[in-house]
């Protein structure tokens, strides 16, 4: 079945342009085309700085362009014009795994190569999956975050909805983990609310958790938009510090409620995701790595890199942002 | 020669305009005229190109069919789901026709036959429909589909850069364009618009042909459902999202008219290709989404400004000019 599509595109591919072009090997950097989710996301603004930062160092060249909306049918679009305009190689940030992988497909075989960053695409379609941080180390870091800042009593989660997937793999784990981790032993979870990913929403869930829990010491909000909602709607009630809050969010939203030490979080480099992406993509590009396990390819200032499982590079752990170290978060 | 009556000056304005584009393409951007690139323009505008057609014909009597998307992507879901229970292609496809139809027909009887106006009623099947197709198929996808359907949405008409999402439309589209400017229904569907009372008094059966008109975008919506389907190998809820405000748009941009009664095929069709155009070239230069929709709003802004003044300006300047010819008779 995916043999027979993958024919009909390649087949489609000699139709299109009269012959397939040959993936050549680069022998000097190349043109990478970058296609983020959505055009005028600051998120992606911030990570092509770091692909523009690892161009000037090594040569080649960065274009990015991405569609108004954030679709996978947008996308589509995108990814025709950067074959068209003759990239060598495509990084993209997936809207949706499955509905880009067929013209991600016709793209390598019109001698584009193709990886992805920060959202992965079905894996058949690229060759390397630049991934911020594990999932399984995010939610270990948050319950660390929670400990530091309360030591010991009742903490609630405000998580984005019920059935966000990577969210309640998440919960999971700090369950698990307050069952079995000692260091854990002083916390103890009372409930778990969702936001909705909604502002409002969060507002109110912090503030009803507040009231409900007399003695809650602090709230860890998984989700991007709840972490500053909920910062912004205790500040509202004076009980900024005397809630504390941890989780997942952009640090440059809630700087202000890190440097006063009432919330912390966890955050990657958002700029070294863009540096790292293009590394990556200028190795595929020059045949030093093309998805195996254990390849190695060097990536700057950051080091060298090994993929890992199904072609995934992690860019290292994330880190909580206290105010020590806020400086560091661009993004 | 003679320009036909059914070609307005609009038509032939947008239509040299977007071959002026076509031509600019050609000589001044290396990567466009790539067979890759001219295919995958063309494929790109395979759902909109249909769906203009149907919803042209609803602006013109002074309804709308907001809905279009969302039947698409209802549409799809069917098909998808009709294929993941292991129905052959064929049957399958007739009975997302039949769906789309249908869903047609909910739309034209509440116009109709209750009364309400279609930007409202399809307001709410806009959500309605598409809120279906998340019930059916959750935010999940069918991406397993047979291989004649697969090779449909991706392969070219032999040897031509020509995709064979596109021709559909282009066997559709003939017979459209006769059946609007040559025949009576056409007349009548002009007339309608034209005046509603006066088109009822003269014996044409207005809501028949309103309801008909609901029935045949839903069949249409359909068929670009399938296509859709095809083109990106998911039948999804998601699907096509945000489409009907394209469709509308280049209808305006070719010249049909909200108040109803005007418009014409060859405005509509010039206009599909501009946008195409102007967004590919805009697109293989590097910029983004949202500066290529700030475009394509300037230049519907400017084409219903143009729209609006340019007849005055010319009937003032013509008024002025024979007021002068008179007065000259009159002084000699």
């Amino acid at each position: 079945m995916l043999k027979r599509t993958l024919l009909a595109t390649v087949c489609t591919a000699v139709l299109l342009t009269g012959a397939a072009q040959a993936q050549d090997c680069l022998t000097e950097p190349g043109t990478i085309g970058f296609l983020p989710k959505l055009d005028t996301d600051p998120y992606f603004q911030v990570a092509n700085d770091g692909a523009k930062e690892a161009a000037g160092e090594m040569g080649g060249t960065v274009i990015q362009a991405a569609p108004s909306q954030a679709t996978a049918e947008a996308q589509v679009e995108f990814i025709n014009n950067l074959v068209a305009q003759q990239v060598d190689v495509i990084a993209i940030s997936g809207n949706d795994a499955n509905a880009v992988a067929p013209a991600l497909k016709r793209a390598a075989a019109n001698g584009v190569r193709v990886i992805s960053y920060d959202s992965d695409v079905a894996q058949g379609a690229r060759t390397v999956f630049v991934n911020q941080a594990l999932g399984s180390s995010l939610a270990e870091m948050m319950l660390q975050s929670m400990n530091d800042m309360i030591g010991k009593g009742k903490f609630a989660i405000l998580s984005s909805t019920p059935t966000a997937t990577n969210q309640n793999a998440w919960i999971e784990q700090m369950r698990g983990e307050l069952d079995s981790n000692p260091d854990y032993s002083g916390l103890e979870l009372v409930t778990v609310v969702y936001g909705e990913e909604s502002e409002q929403v969060n507002q109110q869930q912090a503030l009803a958790l507040a009231q409900t829990y007399p003695d809650l010491k602090g709230i860890i909000v998984p989700a991007g938009i709840g972490l500053p909602a909920a910062a912004r709607a205790l500040e509202e009630a004076g009980m900024t510090g005397q809630i504390k809050l941890t989780g997942l969010a952009p640090a440059s939203l809630i700087r202000k409620y890190i440097e006063d030490g009432s919330v912390q979080d966890i955050w990657w480099n958002v700029t070294d995701l863009g540096y790292l992406a293009y590394h990556a993509a200028q190795a595929v590009a020059m045949c030093k790595i093309t998805g195996e396990e254990g390849e190695t390819f060097d990536a700057g200032r950051l080091g060298s890199y090994t993929v890992g499982k199904a072609g995934e590079v992690v860019l290292g752990p994330a880190k909580i942002v206290t105010p020590e170290n806020v400086d560091e978060f661009k993004f | 020669m003679k320009r036909p009556a059914w070609i307005s000056n609009w038509d032939a304005f947008i239509c040299a305009v977007a071959v002026a584009v076509l031509l600019i393409g050609f000589l001044a951007f290396k990567n466009f005229g790539s067979a890759f690139n001219i295919s995958q323009m063309i494929a790109g505008v395979s759902e909109r190109a249909l769906i203009v057609l149907p919803m042209m014909l609803l602006l013109i009597t002074r309804d709308i069919d907001l809905s279009v998307a969302s039947t698409l992507a209802l549409t799809s879901v069917v098909l998808g789901l009709l294929l993941q229970a292991g129905m052959p292609l064929a049957p399958a496809i007739v009975l997302t026709l039949v769906s789309g139809g249908l869903l047609g027909a909910f739309n034209g009887a509440l116009v109709t036959v209750v009364g309400l106006p279609s930007l409202v009623v399809t307001l709410g099947t806009m959500a309605l429909f598409r809120g279906i197709g998340y019930m059916l198929l959750g935010s999940g996808s069918v991406n397993v589909l047979p291989d004649a359907l697969l090779d449909f949405g991706f392969t070219n008409v032999a040897g031509l850069p020509v995709p064979w999402t596109i021709v559909p439309f282009l066997v559709i589209l003939p017979i459209f364009a006769v059946v609007l400017h040559r025949t009576i229904l056409g007349r009548r569907i002009f007339a309608i618009g034209g005046n509603p009372m006066t088109a009822l008094y003269s014996g044409i059966s207005v809501e028949r042909i309103r309801f008909g008109l609901f029935v045949f975008s839903g069949v249409i919506c359909s068929i670009a459902g399938i296509i859709y389907t095809a083109r990106l190998a998911n039948a999804r809820a998601n699907n096509a999202f945000g489409m009907e405000l394209d469709v509308i748009t280049i209808a305006m941009l070719g010249g049909v008219s909200v108040f109803g009664g005007k418009g014409g095929v060859v405005g509509v069709v010039g206009a599909l290709c501009l946008v195409a155009l102007i967004r590919n070239l805009l697109g293989i230069n590097g910029v983004g989404g949202d500066a290529q929709s700030t475009l394509i709003g300037i230049m519907l802004i400017a084409a219903l400004l143009a729209g609006t003044f340019v007849p005055r300006v010319v009937a003032s300047a013509r008024r002025r000019r024979d007021n002068k010819v008179l007065g000259g008779t009159r002084n000699a």
